[in-house]
């Protein structure tokens, strides 16, 4: 016999943060960061990497979606989120429409794709689109180390327009990251991906000291782990997150 | 009609849900038919802070009982698991273990505690 439902259930034991929006950017016309200034004394302490989970109140229902947190943990600015539209996407819906002095509610910080500590030996970021935004922090905390391996962002985008934060990577090369962009179809975006990272760090030596970050959506980035692994490298020096 | 038991560490009263594996998805969220879809359509609130996209640890939960009738792990799942705290050998993200068997009778225990929610703080202490 099935119990009956119980009358209310918390959502969370968790903390709950509100984040009044102090500004907003738009990337592109698809693209959008929003920035949380935490409401009260409350301050998030994350590692590059995490997301939070945001609650957006849609029809009927409140529903939670996790929001990478592009920016770094150090320092006072505000929290900056950063996501593009979906098709039938409600709950990105939900915040392109948000202005700014609004508050949202979130919890967290979550997610196991980190960089916990600063980075030891080589590391390669790959990224497509707004999957640079774990990406970010973690370059920044690699460059703040004080004894820092190279560095290489390997980032896709169908367009110019939708590779993000080009002033910040500007910066970085000029610290000494490498940066290779790869323009590209949408559907052919992992396969040009997968062939430089054949290309580079699988026939071109026979290292595999190096550490991998991949990030973005699909199936493809489960490819980039299988071919990163199945070429000699440490499971657990190949991280990503897959959206 | 399969059916879960779960069982909070946390002290919350075990919960029995019985259910068609047919019927899923329940919630749209997780994997259709798995562990977390089920509860949450069920009304039984199992944290999914990724939203069910294998994305977090924070749905881990400990199979008692039915692991054999659960879909096999990806390696993202395992991956994931391995951060988990208070991994066991029977240890399932509930967004990614998928109930066929019409007449699986499975048992989870919900942990007290998850580390997804790891502080700046908490990983300087851990250095």
């Amino acid at each position: 016999m099935v119990e009956p439902a119980p009358p209310a259930v918390p959502p969370t034991s968790r903390p709950v943060y509100r984040g009044r929006i102090e500004r907003i950017h738009d990337h592109n016309a698809d693209t959008r960061s929003l920035f949380l200034r935490p409401v009260g004394e409350a301050r998030l302490n994350f590692l590059p990497g995490q997301f939070i989970s945001v609650s957006l109140v849609l029809e009927n229902e409140t529903r939670v979606r996790p929001y990478t947190i592009a920016s770094s943990p150090e320092g006072p600015a505000p929290i900056e989120i950063c996501f593009n539209r979906v098709p039938g996407g409600r709950g990105v819906g939900y915040l392109f429409e948000r202005k700014i002095g609004e508050e949202l509610e979130f919890t967290g910080p979550f997610g196991a794709f980190t960089m916990d500590r600063p980075p030891g030996s080589e590391c390669i970021f790959v990224a497509e689109g707004t999957a640079i935004a774990p990406i970010r922090p973690m370059i920044r905390r690699g460059l703040a180390a004080s004894t820092r391996p190279k560095l290489t962002l390997l980032y896709a985008a169908p367009d110019k327009a939708h590779l993000l934060y080009l002033d910040d990577i500007e910066q970085w090369r000029f610290s000494g990251v490498e940066f290779e962009p790869v323009i590209a179809r949408t559907a052919e975006l992992y396969d040009q991906l997968a062939a430089r990272i054949q290309v580079r760090w699988i026939d071109a030596d026979s290292d595999r000291s190096r550490h991998f970050y991949v990030c973005g959506v699909g199936k493809g980035v489960l490819r980039l782990r299988d071919l990163l692994r199945s070429a000699g490298y440490e499971r657990r020096a190949v991280r990503y997150e897959q959206w | 009609m399969a059916t879960i038991r779960v069982i909070f560490e946390s002290g919350e009263p075990d919960r029995l849900i019985q259910f068609n594996p047919s019927d899923a998805p329940f919630h749209h969220v997780g994997q259709p038919g798995s562990i977390l879809d089920v509860l949450l359509g069920h009304q039984v609130h199992i944290e999914h802070a990724c939203g069910g996209n294998c994305a977090c640890t924070t749905c881990h939960v400990i199979v008692k009982s039915g692991y054999n009738k659960l879909s096999e792990s990806s390696e993202q799942e395992e991956d994931l698991l391995d951060r988990a705290p208070g991994l066991t050998p029977t240890s399932r993200l509930a967004c990614q273990a998928v109930i066929e068997d019409p007449d699986a009778e499975i048992v989870v225990v919900v942990p007290r505690y998850t580390i997804n929610q790891i502080g700046e703080t908490a990983a300087k202490s851990e250095s």
